[in-house]
């Protein structure tokens, strides 16, 4: 091996091992803008709409002792509306239901919008599109709803972010309405 | 595609070769560098390990980092030599795809070669989270999109990184677990990937395996890393030092889209698992090698020579040696380096036996044209044969053979006893032999006496074997040039009339059936 190949050699390892260590650190832009976001972000569990109907004592002479329960229910979660104006205008228009195969799980908001720095209104709303009087009530049965998030909730607010801050707004479980955080600072 | 592959590859060796020599060039080496690798990841993850906390894992990995003494090159190593362990691994694959040993029985090889390749993926992106800065978030929340878009969760694991709650700490004591719990599967993938080769050669030379951790560790101390700000969902980084080995994939999700990324990974996955099945030379399972009992005295050499294991001693039923050679054709891929093991030639691929071997050196020997004292060159298809033209330009009688490492020490001896002036061989890099063991075994048969050794009444002056790979022409023509001198200076070669006349007799009576 001559003294050039080798220097050769050597420099083409310093090069390769200079682009490693450049890709490893390489400054990828992942937000260009400076706009601020608006992010929705909630998790709550969806009213349950139950058909409840009383069995006859001949039904449940047919069932095992065990199972044997006069008041027997079949039901589902509500469904929700999801709108988002921003100056108005309608960004947001979705149709919302639980969670899981059967639709009975929690139901879930996650909407990311981009927001102009200039103070934006921005109004949320999240409104219950079932409810018990919707239920079809064949003879005879009760319809029962268990409310657990309210059927309306609502936010309007005129708001300003800093550039790339996340305005975030989520469910609070404690006042049962919409909040928002804007915490940049960190948790 | 494979033959453009393999024409790019050979290209790059020959670079190398000239660079680095055919004992330490690196493109040879790339499985066994990323074992080496593996081996670093696993002693610089167990020392940062010691002082990750999983309740402050940005704090406790920003202190680390602001050790310049045993913690910032620590884990600079640990950083870089992982990146290094994707590229060797990349480039492992584009070696074994375009030499063409990754179907057929090597199937197994492949399909762990790829999952390994997942698997270092899936460990990246937990080792990044695990310091949950804004690279950290940046990749957690791309996966948990990606992740979201399968319908099997009932509620989506992005919402764990929107800000709407403190990140839980179970959260990186699983992520810590998995970081750990995957290196462990991919020693388990490695056993897998290497569990149809015989003697499996784990790490490169120790030259090599140093220098590579001692470059790594250079360029860690040269150019410390930089702790990125702590990871904060409500605020959006602009820019983000990332990692674009193990983070290439980010910009495409942005650009396409979560679902659309994860159906091109999926497809492009497959496509890599399969794509060898049509691109592969016809299956070698066809052409495995056979055993002919009657002339099998049981010796073991075979058995012992086999780099995959496809031979085994069983006992025999009825007359002859207790024990008789038996393949199993699940695990041969026809290297046909038996053939060139077993002394009484009983045991080859088809037509590549000794016995088939010898009736085609008688033919050569004695094809119109052949002078006494000329040198014969045995080229191995995989390397210099693709300048055979060039060897007979110099002077030079090129007979090609499939492989070095399944010829016959008898076909040097008949060429050498018929008039030749000597034989060289040239044969591929030990590390670059497509067969993993040819040219070892070939070496230790010629010069070192192994089992069906070159016959002692055989000069060994009149024989050399020499290394070279396929973009090797000058070199090749240059070690012909001073083979001939060599030879040159030795007596006229005797040339065994009997001998010459059996091989005519051999060829009319084959040209006769």
């Amino acid at each position: 091996m001559s003294a050039l190949d080798r220097t050769i050699g050597l420099a083409a390892a310093v090069a390769a091992t200079a682009a490693i260590v450049w890709a490893s650190n390489a400054p990828m832009t992942v937000h260009g803008s400076k706009q601020g976001m608006l992010r929705l972000a909630w998790s709550v569990r969806p009213e349950r709409v139950e058909v409840c109907r009383e069995q006859s004592p001949e039904e449940l002479a047919k069932l095992p002792q065990h199972m044997r329960q006069p008041l027997v229910c079949e039901g589902t979660s509500a469904r929700y509306r999801l709108t988002v104006r921003r100056e108005g205008d309608l960004v947001v228009d979705r149709m919302l239901h639980g969670g899981g195969v059967r639709q009975d799980r929690r139901l879930y908001v996650f909407e990311e919008l981009p927001l102009a720095l200039a103070q934006t209104s921005i109004e949320v709303r999240l409104d219950r599109i079932d409810d018990a009087t919707t239920r079809p009530s064949p003879r005879g049965n009760q319809v029962v709803a268990v409310e657990s998030v309210p059927p309306h909730l609502s936010l309007s607010q005129r708001v300003s972010v800093e550039p790339r801050h996340v305005l975030l707004v989520t469910y609070s479980p404690e006042r049962r309405t919409l909040v928002v955080v804007d915490d940049s600072s960190g948790r | 595609m494979e033959r453009l592959a393999l024409r790019f590859l050979r290209r790059a060796d020959s670079i190398c070769d000239r660079l680095y020599t055919q004992e330490f060039n690196p493109l040879y080496q790339s499985g066994t560098i990323v074992v080496a690798l593996y081996l670093v990841l696993l002693v610089t993850g167990l020392w940062l390990l010691l002082f990750y906390r999983v309740g402050s894992p940005w704090e406790s990995v920003a202190r680390v980092t602001a050790d310049p003494w045993t913690g910032n090159w620590v884990r600079g190593l640990h950083r870089y030599a992982s990146d290094a362990a994707v590229i060797a691994t990349a480039i492992h694959a584009f070696r074994m795809f375009a030499q063409g040993r990754s179907w057929g029985p090597r199937v197994l090889a492949w399909v762990t070669g790829c999952l390994l390749l997942l698997l270092t993926f899936i460990c990246g992106w937990t080792g990044f989270v695990m310091v949950w800065d804004t690279f950290g978030l940046l990749l957690a929340q791309a996966g948990a999109r990606m992740l979201d878009t399968l319908p099997v969760l009932s509620e989506p694991t992005s919402r764990a990184f929107t800000g709407e709650q403190p990140l839980p700490m179970a959260f990186f004591f699983l992520n810590l677990f998995a970081h750990i719990g995957i290196p462990l599967a991919i020693g388990a993938m490695f056993w897998l990937h290497l569990h149809r080769l015989a003697r499996p050669r784990l790490l490169p030379p120790r030259r090599v395996a140093w220098t590579v951790t001692g470059v790594l560790a250079a360029a860690a101390i040269v150019r410390p890393l930089v702790m990125a700000p702590k990871a904060n969902p409500l605020l959006l980084p602009q820019d983000v030092p990332a990692d674009l080995f193990l983070a290439f994939w980010i910009p495409i999700v942005d650009v396409v889209g979560s679902r659309n990324a994860l159906g091109i990974a999926t497809i492009l996955g497959v496509a890599l698992l399969v794509l060898p099945r049509f691109t592969a030379r016809p299956d070698a399972r066809s052409n495995a090698s056979s055993v002919d009992e009657q002339l099998c005295v049981g010796c073991n050499q075979c058995a012992l020579d086999c780099p995959y294991g496809a031979i085994a001693m069983v006992d025999r039923e009825g007359r002859g040696s207790p024990l008789v050679a038996r393949v199993d054709p699940s695990l041969c891929v026809s290297c046909g380096i038996c053939a060139g093991s077993c002394p009484p030639m009983g045991v080859g691929p088809p037509e590549r036996t000794g016995r088939d071997q010898m009736s085609r050196v008688r033919r050569f020997a004695v094809e119109p044209g052949r002078r006494a004292g000329e040198i014969v060159v045995i080229c191995c298809d995989h390397s210099s044969t693709l300048f055979a033209p060039a060897l007979a330009a110099a002077g030079a009688a090129p007979y090609a053979v499939d492989c070095a490492g399944n010829l016959h020490t008898s076909v040097i001896e008949l060429l050498i006893r018929s008039g030749a002036g000597g034989v060289l061989v040239l044969a591929c890099p030990a590390r670059d032999c497509w067969h993993r063991e040819g040219p070892k075994w070939l070496v230790e048969r010629v010069y070192h006496g192994r089992e069906a050794e070159l016959q002692a009444r055989v000069s060994p002056a009149r024989v050399r074997i020499e290394h070279v790979n396929s973009g090797d022409r000058a070199r090749a023509i240059e070690l012909l040039r001073a083979f001939a001198r060599d030879v040159a200076g030795l007596d006229r070669p005797s040339v065994d009339d009997g001998l010459v006349e059996e091989a005519e007799c051999a060829v009319a009576g084959e040209v006769e059936v």
